[in-house]
């Protein structure tokens, strides 16, 4: 049997599902989605009914993607992203998420951003060695600061040349909206696993989910193998990410105030909490921490796995 | 996740966050739902003139779905019954007068054909009390841009009553500019209507005693429009229209007939009102949109000019309030003037040969019209409303008496009082 990766890379936008048997009481559904291999695990057999969940837990990824994708050009985001300006007016759904977003910003005492892809249009992180020049980094940085966007819901105004994006919890809150529907017509044990970002409702009756986390590194291959039952465990690291100049590495975690990377932080940081969301954001402030990132998640008394 | 020790405040406010991230949208969204919601507005609107006359309740709903991109679909479908006493157009007088439903085939009872008449007391203005009118309309619309600037809508029209039919369309044409701070707007429309009223329209001009009838006839409105709206400030929004419509084909009211009086307004017989087949009418409407923090105001003006020589000015002004807790009041005021139209007479003289155009319609003579009202808004939830208008109307002719001596002291055309309450609700699903 191919693995979720397999047939990602076998049909990489195919709005197709795939589902296989696994063992006695286990059915995976696979599909792609936001760019990542997605597999959802189910304790179940009938499989009329897991045609039925694995067609609603696809058409619920693909459509949150369709929605808030930056790259796509009938989005919401790039509809907020083109408004110069302008007033618009968003739906309920999209509300709720520039809620998150400003609540996050206001956690992480204005760290985590979700203006901050200005800088993506001097920054990539494809593991050359071109780091651009500090003039050029020097001239967005006045483009990013959630605190200039007018949010009054249903109202956003996004000044000109500022733009935001959902890229930093996009596809854990997919993750959880996938579980929860889920979880609405399957009473048995569910898996979410987008690209190893996950979220479960509970474990199967005979053993906990046995969980591995691909933390590949350029020296070695790290794999995380966890036990898991309920909540959700996502994972902030810049393992593809990066750019290496002069023997000194640039995480793609930027400071938004100075528009550079965050100096010495972890290759890679696991987070378990109550939901996916809720651990990828606590990941991601723990990289926003830098040298600190342990601390902060010990203080945080976080459950968690760094890998420097 | 086991946490033996107690969370951190940040990861408390993570926790409260992602739950509330969650729980919302779960509630929001189901798996199939489109990514755009349905809007759905209702109301019910209870008219109602001085006692006796007129009245109607009429349900309004319409549905507007955006398929995303600023692409909009939307539909409002009616129907209402209007039911009550009208003005036929003849005059209250001294004696005793009987006129003929519109129903009927004949004036007087004979084999085969049907009469139905009504009898009005002396010094009584004569109304139909039989009038009764069922209409069925709905409309669709769709608007979408094209590239960054352009937007472009066309829409459809259909109403029905049993006398009455109605077909529209439209195409509008907007363009931005001077980074959509000044909009251009062009449009066309185009209206069919066939006019075929209870036992055939009846001739046009015709003596009433003859009682001819033709069979049934129709109109063509069309119309242009051209338009400017410009942002002047951040608050402060002005709409410039212009518009001109020309109708063409039988403009008559089939069921209007004028008294014909003799020298000292003795009722000598009636006449079936004629209009010309033809109407220019142009509008110039001025409109402006002030903000004043969460209070709007809306304040606009229009002059209208018609080839039958009506000429009209109406002054209006919205003044939204918010009150905070999503509850808002809103006073309306309006005031309209018109002058009347050039083939427009209480009655006609039978001394002098019929003129060719004529007609005693009241909503073609001078008058002033006045609308005063108030509407309560509240917001439920974050996108639901409800609100309620009550609104009183005052129709002032200006010409109501004449100086023929069996006319005096007779009210010929009456002030027009009706009231509107109007609750509506709206919600996104």
């Amino acid at each position: 049997m191919r693995t979720a990766a397999e047939i990602a890379a076998a049909a990489p936008h195919a709005p197709d599902f795939q589902i296989a048997v696994r063992g006695d009481d286990l059915t995976a559904v696979c599909f792609t989605a936001m760019a990542s291999p997605c597999e959802v695990l189910l304790d179940a057999a009938d499989s009329r009914e897991v045609g039925e969940l694995a067609r609603a837990a696809a058409h619920e990824a693909w459509r949150i993607e369709r929605k808030f994708s930056r790259y796509r050009g009938d989005s919401v985001i790039s509809e907020i992203n083109r408004s110069a300006g302008r007033p618009v007016v968003v739906d309920q759904e999209t509300a709720a998420l520039i809620d998150y977003a400003a609540q996050c910003h206001a956690l992480s005492e204005g760290r985590f951003d979700v203006t901050a892809g200005v800088l993506r249009r001097c920054w990539r992180f494809d593991g050359s060695d071109r780091v651009p020049d500090e003039a050029a980094v020097a001239r967005l940085v006045p483009l990013i600061g959630f605190e200039r966007l007018q949010w009054r819901p249903p109202q956003i105004i996004v000044p000109p040349g500022m733009e935001i994006d959902f890229g930093g919890f996009g596809k854990e809150y997919a993750v959880d909206r996938v579980l929860a529907i889920l979880c609405t017509r399957f009473l048995g044990a569910v898996l979410v696993n987008f690209g190893g970002d996950l979220a479960s409702n509970r474990a199967p009756v005979q053993a906990p989910w046995q969980v591995g986390v691909e933390r590949p590194d350029t020296d070695r291959e790290a794999r995380l193998l966890l036990e898991f039952s309920r909540g959700g465990l996502a994972t902030s690291g810049d393992t593809h990410r990066f750019l290496q100049r002069n023997g000194r590495r640039y995480s793609h975690i930027l400071d938004v105030r100075t528009g550079w990377p965050v100096p010495e932080v972890p290759r890679s940081v696991t987070v378990a909490a109550a939901s996916c969301v809720e651990a990828g954001m606590l990941a991601t402030f723990a990289m926003l921490n830098g040298r600190a990132a342990e601390d902060f998640l010990e203080a945080q008394r976080a459950r968690y796995w760094s890998l420097r | 996740m086991q946490l033996k020790r107690p969370p951190s405040a940040l990861q408390l406010g993570l926790m409260a966050a992602s739950c509330a991230l969650l729980s919302h949208t779960a509630r929001a969204q189901t798996v199939d739902s489109a990514e755009q919601p349905f809007e759905l507005d209702s109301a019910l609107l209870y008219y109602k003139e001085n006692p006796g006359r007129v009245q109607t309740i009429e349900p309004v709903v319409s549905l507007k779905k955006d398929f995303g991109d600023q692409r909009i679909l939307g539909g409002t479908f009616t129907v209402d019954s209007l039911s009550g006493a009208t003005p036929n157009g003849a005059l209250p007088s001294r004696k005793p007068q009987t006129f003929a439903s519109p129903s009927s085939t004949s004036l007087v009872p004979q084999a085969g054909k049907k009469t139905t008449l009504y009898a009005i007391a002396p010094g009584n203005l004569p109304q139909d009390p039989h009038f009764n009118e069922q209409r069925v309309a709905g409309d669709a619309d769709w608007s979408q841009p094209m590239g960054l600037d352009n937007n472009l809508s066309f829409g459809g029209h259909v109403s029905t009553e049993h006398d009455f039919d109605s077909f529209a369309t439209h195409a509008d044409y907007s363009r931005d500019f001077n980074e959509k701070n000044t909009t251009l707007s062009a449009g066309l429309s185009e209206e069919y209507d066939q006019i075929h009223a209870h036992g055939g329209n009846p001739v046009p001009g015709s003596d009433y005693e003859l009682y001819e009838h033709e069979g049934g006839q129709t109109k063509t409105v069309s119309g242009a429009l051209i338009g400017v709206t410009q942002i002047m400030a951040r608050n402060w929004l002005m709409d410039l229209n212009y518009s001109y419509d020309h109708s063409q084909g039988y403009l008559t009211d089939p069921y209007r007939i004028l008294s014909v009086l003799d020298a000292l307004g003795n009722v000598t017989g009636y006449r079936y009102e004629n209009r010309p087949d033809s109407r220019a009418r142009q509008d110039l409407y001025w409109v402006n949109k002030v903000a004043f923090g969460p209070t709007v105001l809306d304040v606009s003006y229009r002059r209208g000019k018609d080839s039958w020589g009506i000429g009209s000015d109406t002054a209006e002004a919205h003044l939204r309030i918010d009150l905070g807790h999503g509850v808002y009041l809103e006073p309306h005021l309006r005031w309209y003037h018109q002058s009347a139209a050039d083939f427009y007479d209480l009655y006609l003289s039978a001394a002098t040969a019929a003129p060719q155009f004529m007609s005693a319609d009241p909503r073609l003579a001078a008058f002033i019209g006045t609308t005063a009202g108030l509407k309560l808004g509240v917001t439920i939830g974050r996108y639901g409303e409800v609100s309620l208008r009550l609104e009183e109307y005052q129709q002032r002719p200006s010409d109501q008496s004449s100086a023929l001596p069996q006319l005096q002291g007779l009210n010929l055309n009456p002030n027009l009082t009706a009231t509107i309450a109007q609750l509506s609700w709206g919600l996104q699903f």
